[in-house]
This record gives structure tokens, C-alpha cells and sequence, in this order.
């Protein structure tokens, strides 16, 4: 599980691609395993009801599960929808190369991914701990303690030295230009406010990595473990 | 010394330097997220949605500019 690194990396893919290629689907893609889990992995609440998976980490990672989300198959299925039901192979491709990302750095927490899903056999690297089972703010709290936040922290400091990529030249000659949805967007939004809402991934994820870590170091003292598979004082889930 | 210039001049191709106006652009930003980080560590919902941080952005780096602009 990663924290900031799903909003940061799309703008060095955007930087490094040598191709048309088309910001939204990118984010989308990058967010997309997330997306329908999350909530349901640390619970919310509706009323005096509360919704919570009674196994998280089958639930987010495995199968059955919604774990098949994190693999790469996923990925090219919505690719093939993009493509050849919305006539979109720009969205699609984008989407894809998004999905994967997110997809390949969650295997660096000790539950990992099912990147070669139907296979089921979890890949991971296990850098980080995985603590989504223990609930948000603990995990909010060990992520920001272990080589999950440092792996956040190289894609922040990636997206400063690239400091390009957030320029308005940079959006106007390259990301606006690669995508239609752009164009149809500023019919009713001015350059500017998309200029802001291109920016917006890349300061949400820095600036949420800064508040968690004052959070978690500063309010509340939780001890750093830069340990590998770490911090160990956080049960980490395995697959 | 030759390989240290180059790579120092490989370097400098790589890194372009902010103009004055980018780093305006920059700070503002910068101001923005200090205060959006503030708000997150009193209040840690803050930091939850992307949409509420899209929308914060959208708000502090881009409609308070234009209304002041548009005031004075």
C-alpha cells in the first residue's frame, strides 16, 4: 500500500514518455485499484451502520477478493475497453501504463500484488510493512514510519528536479494538446483552473506525505523504522 | 576533470533553473500547501479525498487570485 507515490508517478511516466500520452486515464489508472477498495478495508461509517471487510487484506489484495484489481490483466481488460468499445486506444494505453505502476510499486509492502493474476501467487518485495487490517490511522501512522514513506519520498523529490513537467508551458504544449478531454473541459473551465487541476495530483500527494509525517512524527511520536519490512512495531499482514 | 565538466554540463542540461516568475508561481503553491498541511494535521479528514484537495487547490491557487485581480 502506498500512500503518495500512486499521485506522484504519473508525472514522471508523463516526463519519460516517449509517446502521445493522455494525463487523465494515466491518474486514473494510477488510482484505479484503490478506487472501489479502500473504504472498504478501513470501513466507514453510514448512520449507526458501519461497513467494514472482515478480512482486509483478502479483501484489497486477494482472491476471492477485489485483489485481481492489482494485476496486470486488469490493466489491459479496461486497456481493451478504452479501446475497442470507447474508440479510445490513447485513453487506454494511458490507463494501462498507470495501472501497472500502482500495481507494480504495491508490491513493495510484505503483502504484494497478484501481478500475474488468474495466478494467484502474491509478488512481493516486502520493504514496507502492510497495516491496512489495523485501520487508517495506524497504518497512516506505520507507513510513515517505514521505507513506504522514503519510496514516496524519491517520487517528490523526482517531481521537484522535474520541476518542468508542472510548468503552464509544459501542460499547454504537451498535456493539453495529447487528450481531447482537455479541449472539451475548457469549453467550460478556464486554462488556468485546469492548470490548477493538472497540478492537483502531484500537490495533493506531496503536501498529504508532509502532513502525515508531522502527524505521525511530530504530534504523535511514533518511532521510525526504516528497517526493511519495517516498522516492526506495526503487525504487518502478510499474503 | 574533462568527465567531471561534462557530467556537471550533462548535469545543467537536465536542471534548468526556474525563472523569477516560476519561482513566484512556486512559492505561492508552496503557501498553499503549508496551510493545507495545518489544516490536515488538526484535522486529519482534511487529507482523506483527493476531491477535497483538488478542490482546496482550486480554490487558493486559482479563484481567490482572480477575484483579487479582478478587485484591484
Amino acid at each position: 500500500m502506498s500512500w503518495a507515490a500512486h499521485d506522484l508517478e504519473p508525472y514522471a511516466i508523463q516526463r519519460h514518455s516517449r509517446f502521445k500520452i493522455a494525463f487523465v486515464p494515466l491518474l486514473l489508472g494510477s488510482y484505479s485499484p484503490d478506487m472501489m477498495t479502500k473504504w472498504f478495508v478501513y470501513g466507514i461509517h453510514i448512520g449507526h451502520l458501519r461497513l467494514k471487510a472482515s478480512d482486509p487484506v483478502q479483501f484489497h489484495r486477494g482472491w476471492p477478493g477485489f485483489g485481481f484489481t492489482h494485476s496486470l490483466l486488469y490493466g489491459v481488460v479496461i486497456c481493451l475497453i478504452f479501446w475497442k468499445v470507447l474508440g479510445s486506444k490513447n485513453w487506454g494505453i494511458s490507463f494501462m501504463i498507470g495501472q501497472w505502476a500502482h500495481a507494480l510499486t504495491d508490491t513493495g509492502d510484505t503483502v504484494g500484488t497478484m501481478l500475474l493474476f488468474p495466478w494467484t501467487h502474491h509478488f512481493d518485495i516486502g520493504a514496507w510493512a502492510y497495516a491496512g487490517q489495523t485501520g487508517r490511522t495506524t497504518d497512516a501512522a506505520a507507513y510513515f514510519s517505514g521505507l513506504g514513506c522514503m519510496w514516496d519520498a524519491v517520487w517528490i523529490f523526482y517531481g521537484l528536479f522535474s520541476w518542468q513537467v508542472l510548468t503552464r508551458s509544459y501542460f499547454e504544449g504537451h498535456v493539453f494538446t495529447a487528450d481531447a478531454f482537455w479541449g472539451k473541459l475548457h469549453s467550460f473551465v478556464p486554462m488556468g483552473a485546469l492548470l490548477v487541476l493538472y497540478r492537483a495530483a502531484f500537490f495533493y500527494g506531496s503536501s498529504r506525505w508532509v502532513a502525515w509525517t508531522v502527524w505521525a512524527h511530530v504530534i504523535h511520536h511514533f518511532p521510525y523504522d526504516l528497517s526493511w519490512g519495517g516498522p516492526h512495531w506495526v503487525h504487518a499482514a502478510h499474503p | 576533470m574533462r568527465l567531471r565538466l561534462a557530467a556537471r554540463l550533462k548535469w545543467g542540461e537536465r536542471f534548468r533553473r526556474p525563472s523569477r516568475q516560476q519561482l513566484w508561481i512556486a512559492f505561492g503553491y508552496a503557501a498553499a500547501a503549508a496551510l493545507y498541511v495545518a489544516i490536515g494535521v488538526y484535522e486529519t479528514d482534511f487529507l482523506l479525498s483527493w476531491l477535497v484537495g483538488a478542490m482546496y487547490l482550486l480554490i487558493v491557487a486559482w479563484a481567490v487570485p482572480v477575484v483579487v485581480r479582478r478587485i484591484l
